[in-house]
């Protein structure tokens, strides 16, 4: 800020007062940028909170069956238990493998088709319609076809993950790479650039903010169609620990297993989001 | 979780397809038809894996005629739309109020966006125990399919109306009704398609995903478990047909009602 | 013509705090505007002039001394003042005659008088063939008029203008300029515009208040001639743009202080 224009920042200091926007855009010091954060986190928990002490309350004097609603402590119990044992770990993994071989698979299959698709008009011409099409069917849709042509073993698993991931990379990357502005392409062209600098100066790092887009949501229903699969055939993993939990009647288990599932999945989606905040650093800059 | 599959708009590159090129796209559809007939015809794959067009056609014709077909159809349809309504009748409002009350999204707000990282699946066998395996549990899953994307996408047009707009309706001194109708949610209603339209894809994707999981009663995705168990592959292939056809239907028929809806945007 | 529409702005300090310091946007701004007089305010970008505005209508509140409309204490914004902004901030999904509209929202009127009112108004800025358009479909200067004719249409005492044409091109500007005098002369009512176009400023206003950045304060007041006002090729109205453009150089230093660190 070299000509600090008083009436905009005037103008912003007045809305954000308004609006009760955090200061941090005006350099708030930062012992104020902790206590902040600080007051953000524990209005964040008092929600939660609440809901875990009515929950436990509603348990302790009986006010839900425990068919329906287990005791939180158990649950707790049941977590420590599958921890020690380390059965928690056995299953999570054996879901992790799972979700990252259909992933890597799907993803990178996505890659090379959406960047032929965004590059190629032919490709486009001829291969988008079809895959547009089935790209209709859920990922869940195919389960029984796969089935009857590969069993129920880790074939099926990958395949239908992989697919799940297969769409939004594909679109991504494709459409990321056919709306790339004009302009771009003309400040290239007025260079005198070739193909291969157009594609690795202008093409790519304009298009990466929504390839990655597309990444990220690949992963995200890649570990929604892992619990499916898992829920409907297999012998392992975590969706199995809830077809087990709910078989057996311990909703203990049933519940534990599903906030491991919340948790592996916010962290799958939080460590790529790290990633795509480093890639988009320019277009924040920019705005 | 919700995974957002939101599709960004073909660029100008993608709009100048000429009309002549897009039978293009019909090509390699046909040789792949052609292909999986020869193959089924010739008797070079199992016919029991690979059956002809003819077989799935004749199937899908049987079906019809007794009736079934279109029963399973309707009931899936049935149970998607009620599901889908009873997610964004719920997920429009809550999105509001988080996206408009800045206490409900420093309070609630990290409850829901923690929650919703469960893979949506995983409530199942919770919802099978609370619901039974009935009609309920189905719809009350599909609804919470819907609900989702619904809140998220509401929650985020909600919280990016203009400023410059809001300053408008301060010094038009509106009332807080005028400026929810007239500012709030016009300005939030592209989003609010979005997360409808996403709503509709998951509780698409719910459907089949409810009927397999919570087998009673009719349905397409009853009529592919039947077909696995069986072998009967056409059955299978048709039921893939059947919900890919549907979901297209869907998708076309929310995108229509979007752009009746925001007719403003089109200029 | 109109009793209503003193506006007294008396010794009025507006402070902010940027980067944890204490800028002064608005040192002892005294300043009263008599009913049916347009007063122009010209200023380099951050003498706060946009601030003082912003104060006027009331969508900030937070300032020391005092701010009178016909003599009651201003606390938020209400329908007697109207403003346009630079940008013109239609509502883009409500239609040209539905924006307009807007301005009557609170009014108690009848239905059939508050179309009266809109479709005058429209009339007023020359738009009433695009009463159905929605604001996507106009240009720029037209999307303007739009927005004066909202804020005119529920006859507030006080117009206040933030640099309303500084984002047209130049010809659509003079047209304008020419369009909101006539308004302005027609309806009779008090005017304060906000502008950084000395010429705007000289061709629009029956007084000129020059005022100067870090803090913002006002250095002279110029009377504007009606004679040297109204044709921008005379002698006297450049003479005036001389004082004018000497006033503001006198306190607008070649390189704009350095603030931001």
């Amino acid at each position: 800020m070299t000509n600090l224009d008083l009436d905009r920042v005037a103008f912003e200091a007045a809305v954000a007062e308004r609006y009760r926007l955090s200061g941090r855009r005006f350099g708030a010091r930062a012992g104020a940028g902790v206590a902040k954060r600080a007051g953000t986190i524990a209005a964040a928990l008092i929600f939660p909170a609440s809901l875990f002490l009515v929950w436990q309350v509603a348990s302790l004097f009986d006010l839900v069956p425990a068919q329906i609603l287990p005791d939180p402590r158990l649950v707790l119990a049941t977590f420590r238990e599958f921890y020690d044992t380390g059965d928690l770990a056995f299953h999570a993994r054996i879901s992790l493998l799972r979700v990252l071989q259909g992933f890597a698979l799907g993803a990178g299959a996505g890659l090379l088709l959406g960047i032929a698709m965004g590059l190629s008009r032919r490709v486009r011409e001829f291969v988008e319609p079809l895959f547009l099409a089935l790209a209709q069917v859920p990922a869940l849709g195919w389960i029984p076809l796969v089935m009857l042509l590969v069993g129920i073993d880790e074939a099926l698993k990958v395949i239908i993950i992989a697919k799940a991931a297969l769409i939004p990379v594909t679109i991504n990357t494709s459409r990321g790479i056919l709306n790339v502005p004009r302009s771009y392409r003309e400040v290239g062209e007025v260079l005198t650039f070739g193909r291969w600098q157009t594609l690795t100066r202008i093409l790519a790092p304009a298009s990466v903010p929504t390839v990655f887009t597309g990444i990220r949501y690949g992963l995200t229903n890649a570990w929604l169609a892992l619990v499916a699969v898992e829920l409907l055939a297999s012998s392992e993993g975590l969706g199995y620990l809830m077809v087990w939990g709910r078989q057996l009647f311990q909703l203990d288990l049933v519940i534990m297993a599903m906030i491991v599932v919340g948790v592996i999945g916010f962290l799958l989606d939080w460590s790529l989001g790290l990633v795509e905040r480093r890639l988009q650093r320019w277009e924040a800059a920019g705005s | 979780m919700s995974a957002v599959t939101i599709i960004p708009p073909a660029g100008e590159a993608a709009a100048t397809t000429e009309p002549k090129r897009r039978w293009n796209g019909l090509i390699l559809p046909a040789v792949l038809i052609l292909l999986w007939e020869g193959a089924s015809q010739s008797g070079l794959v199992d016919d029991r894996l690979l059956p002809s067009l003819g077989t799935v056609a004749g199937r899908g014709w049987s079906e019809l005629a007794d009736g079934r077909l279109a029963v399973d159809i309707a009931s899936s349809l049935a149970r998607d739309v009620s599901g889908f309504a009873i997610g964004s009748a719920l997920g429009i409002p809550v999105g509001l109020a988080l996206g408009l009350s800045r206490t409900l999204d420093r309070f609630v707000g990290p409850t829901f966006n923690a929650a919703k990282q469960i893979a949506v699946f995983a409530w199942i066998p919770l919802i099978s125990v609370w619901f039974g395996v009935g009609e309920a549990a189905k719809i009350a899953f599909i609804a919470l399919a819907a609900f989702t994307p619904v809140v998220v996408n509401t929650w985020a047009g909600a919280r990016s109306v203009p400023r410059t707009l809001g300053e408008v309706a301060d010094v038009l001194a509106l009332s807080r009704w005028q400026r929810l109708t007239r500012l709030e949610i016009p300005s939030a209603l592209p989003s609010i398609f979005v997360g409808l339209q996403l709503g509709l894809i998951y509780s698409w994707l719910a459907t089949v995903g409810a009927e397999y999981f919570m087998t009673i009663g009719p349905g397409i995705g009853g009529l592919m478990t039947e077909g696995r168990e069986h072998f009967h592959m056409d059955l299978v292939i048709l039921g893939v047909l059947l919900l890919g056809g549907i979901g297209l239907g869907l998708n076309k028929l929310a995108a229509l009602m979007e752009t009746s809806a925001l007719r403003w945007k089109r200029y | 013509m109109p009793d209503q529409g003193t506006l007294e702005i008396r010794n009025v300090f507006k402070r902010f705090e940027v980067a944890g310091r204490t800028v002064e946007a608005l040192s002892g701004i005294d300043l009263s505007v008599a009913p049916g007089e347009f007063v122009s305010v010209v200023g380099a970008s951050g003498c706060g002039k946009s601030t003082l505005l912003r104060l006027i209508v009331g969508l900030d509140r937070d300032y020391d001394g005092e701010i009178l409309l016909d003599g009651r204490r201003l606390a938020g914004p209400t329908l007697d003042r109207a403003i346009v902004f630079q940008e013109h901030r239609l509502f883009p999904w409500l239609r040209v005659e539905d924006n307009v509209a807007l301005g009557l929202l609170k009014s108690a009127l009848p239905a059939p008088e508050k179309r009266k009112l809109v479709r005058e108004h429209l009339e007023l800025v020359g738009l009433s063939a695009f009463a159905g358009a929605y604001p996507a479909q106009l240009s720029g200067g037209m999307s303007q008029r739009v927005a004066i004719a909202r804020a005119l249409v529920n006859r507030p005492d006080i117009l206040l203008l933030d640099e309303p044409f500084g984002a047209l091109d130049a010809l659509t500007r003079a047209y304008l300029q020419a369009e909101l005098r006539r308004i302005v002369r027609s309806e009779g009512i008090t005017a304060v515009l906000v502008t950084h176009d000395v010429e705007e400023a000289i061709f629009l206003g029956d007084r000129i208040v020059v005022m100067h950045p870090r803090p913002g304060r006002i250095a002279e007041i110029l009377p504007v001639d009606a004679a040297s006002g109204q044709d921008r090729a005379s002698t006297s109205f450049a003479h005036l743009r001389e004082t004018v453009l000497t006033g503001l150089g006198a306190g607008h230093p070649a390189l704009p202080g350095r603030l931001a660190a």
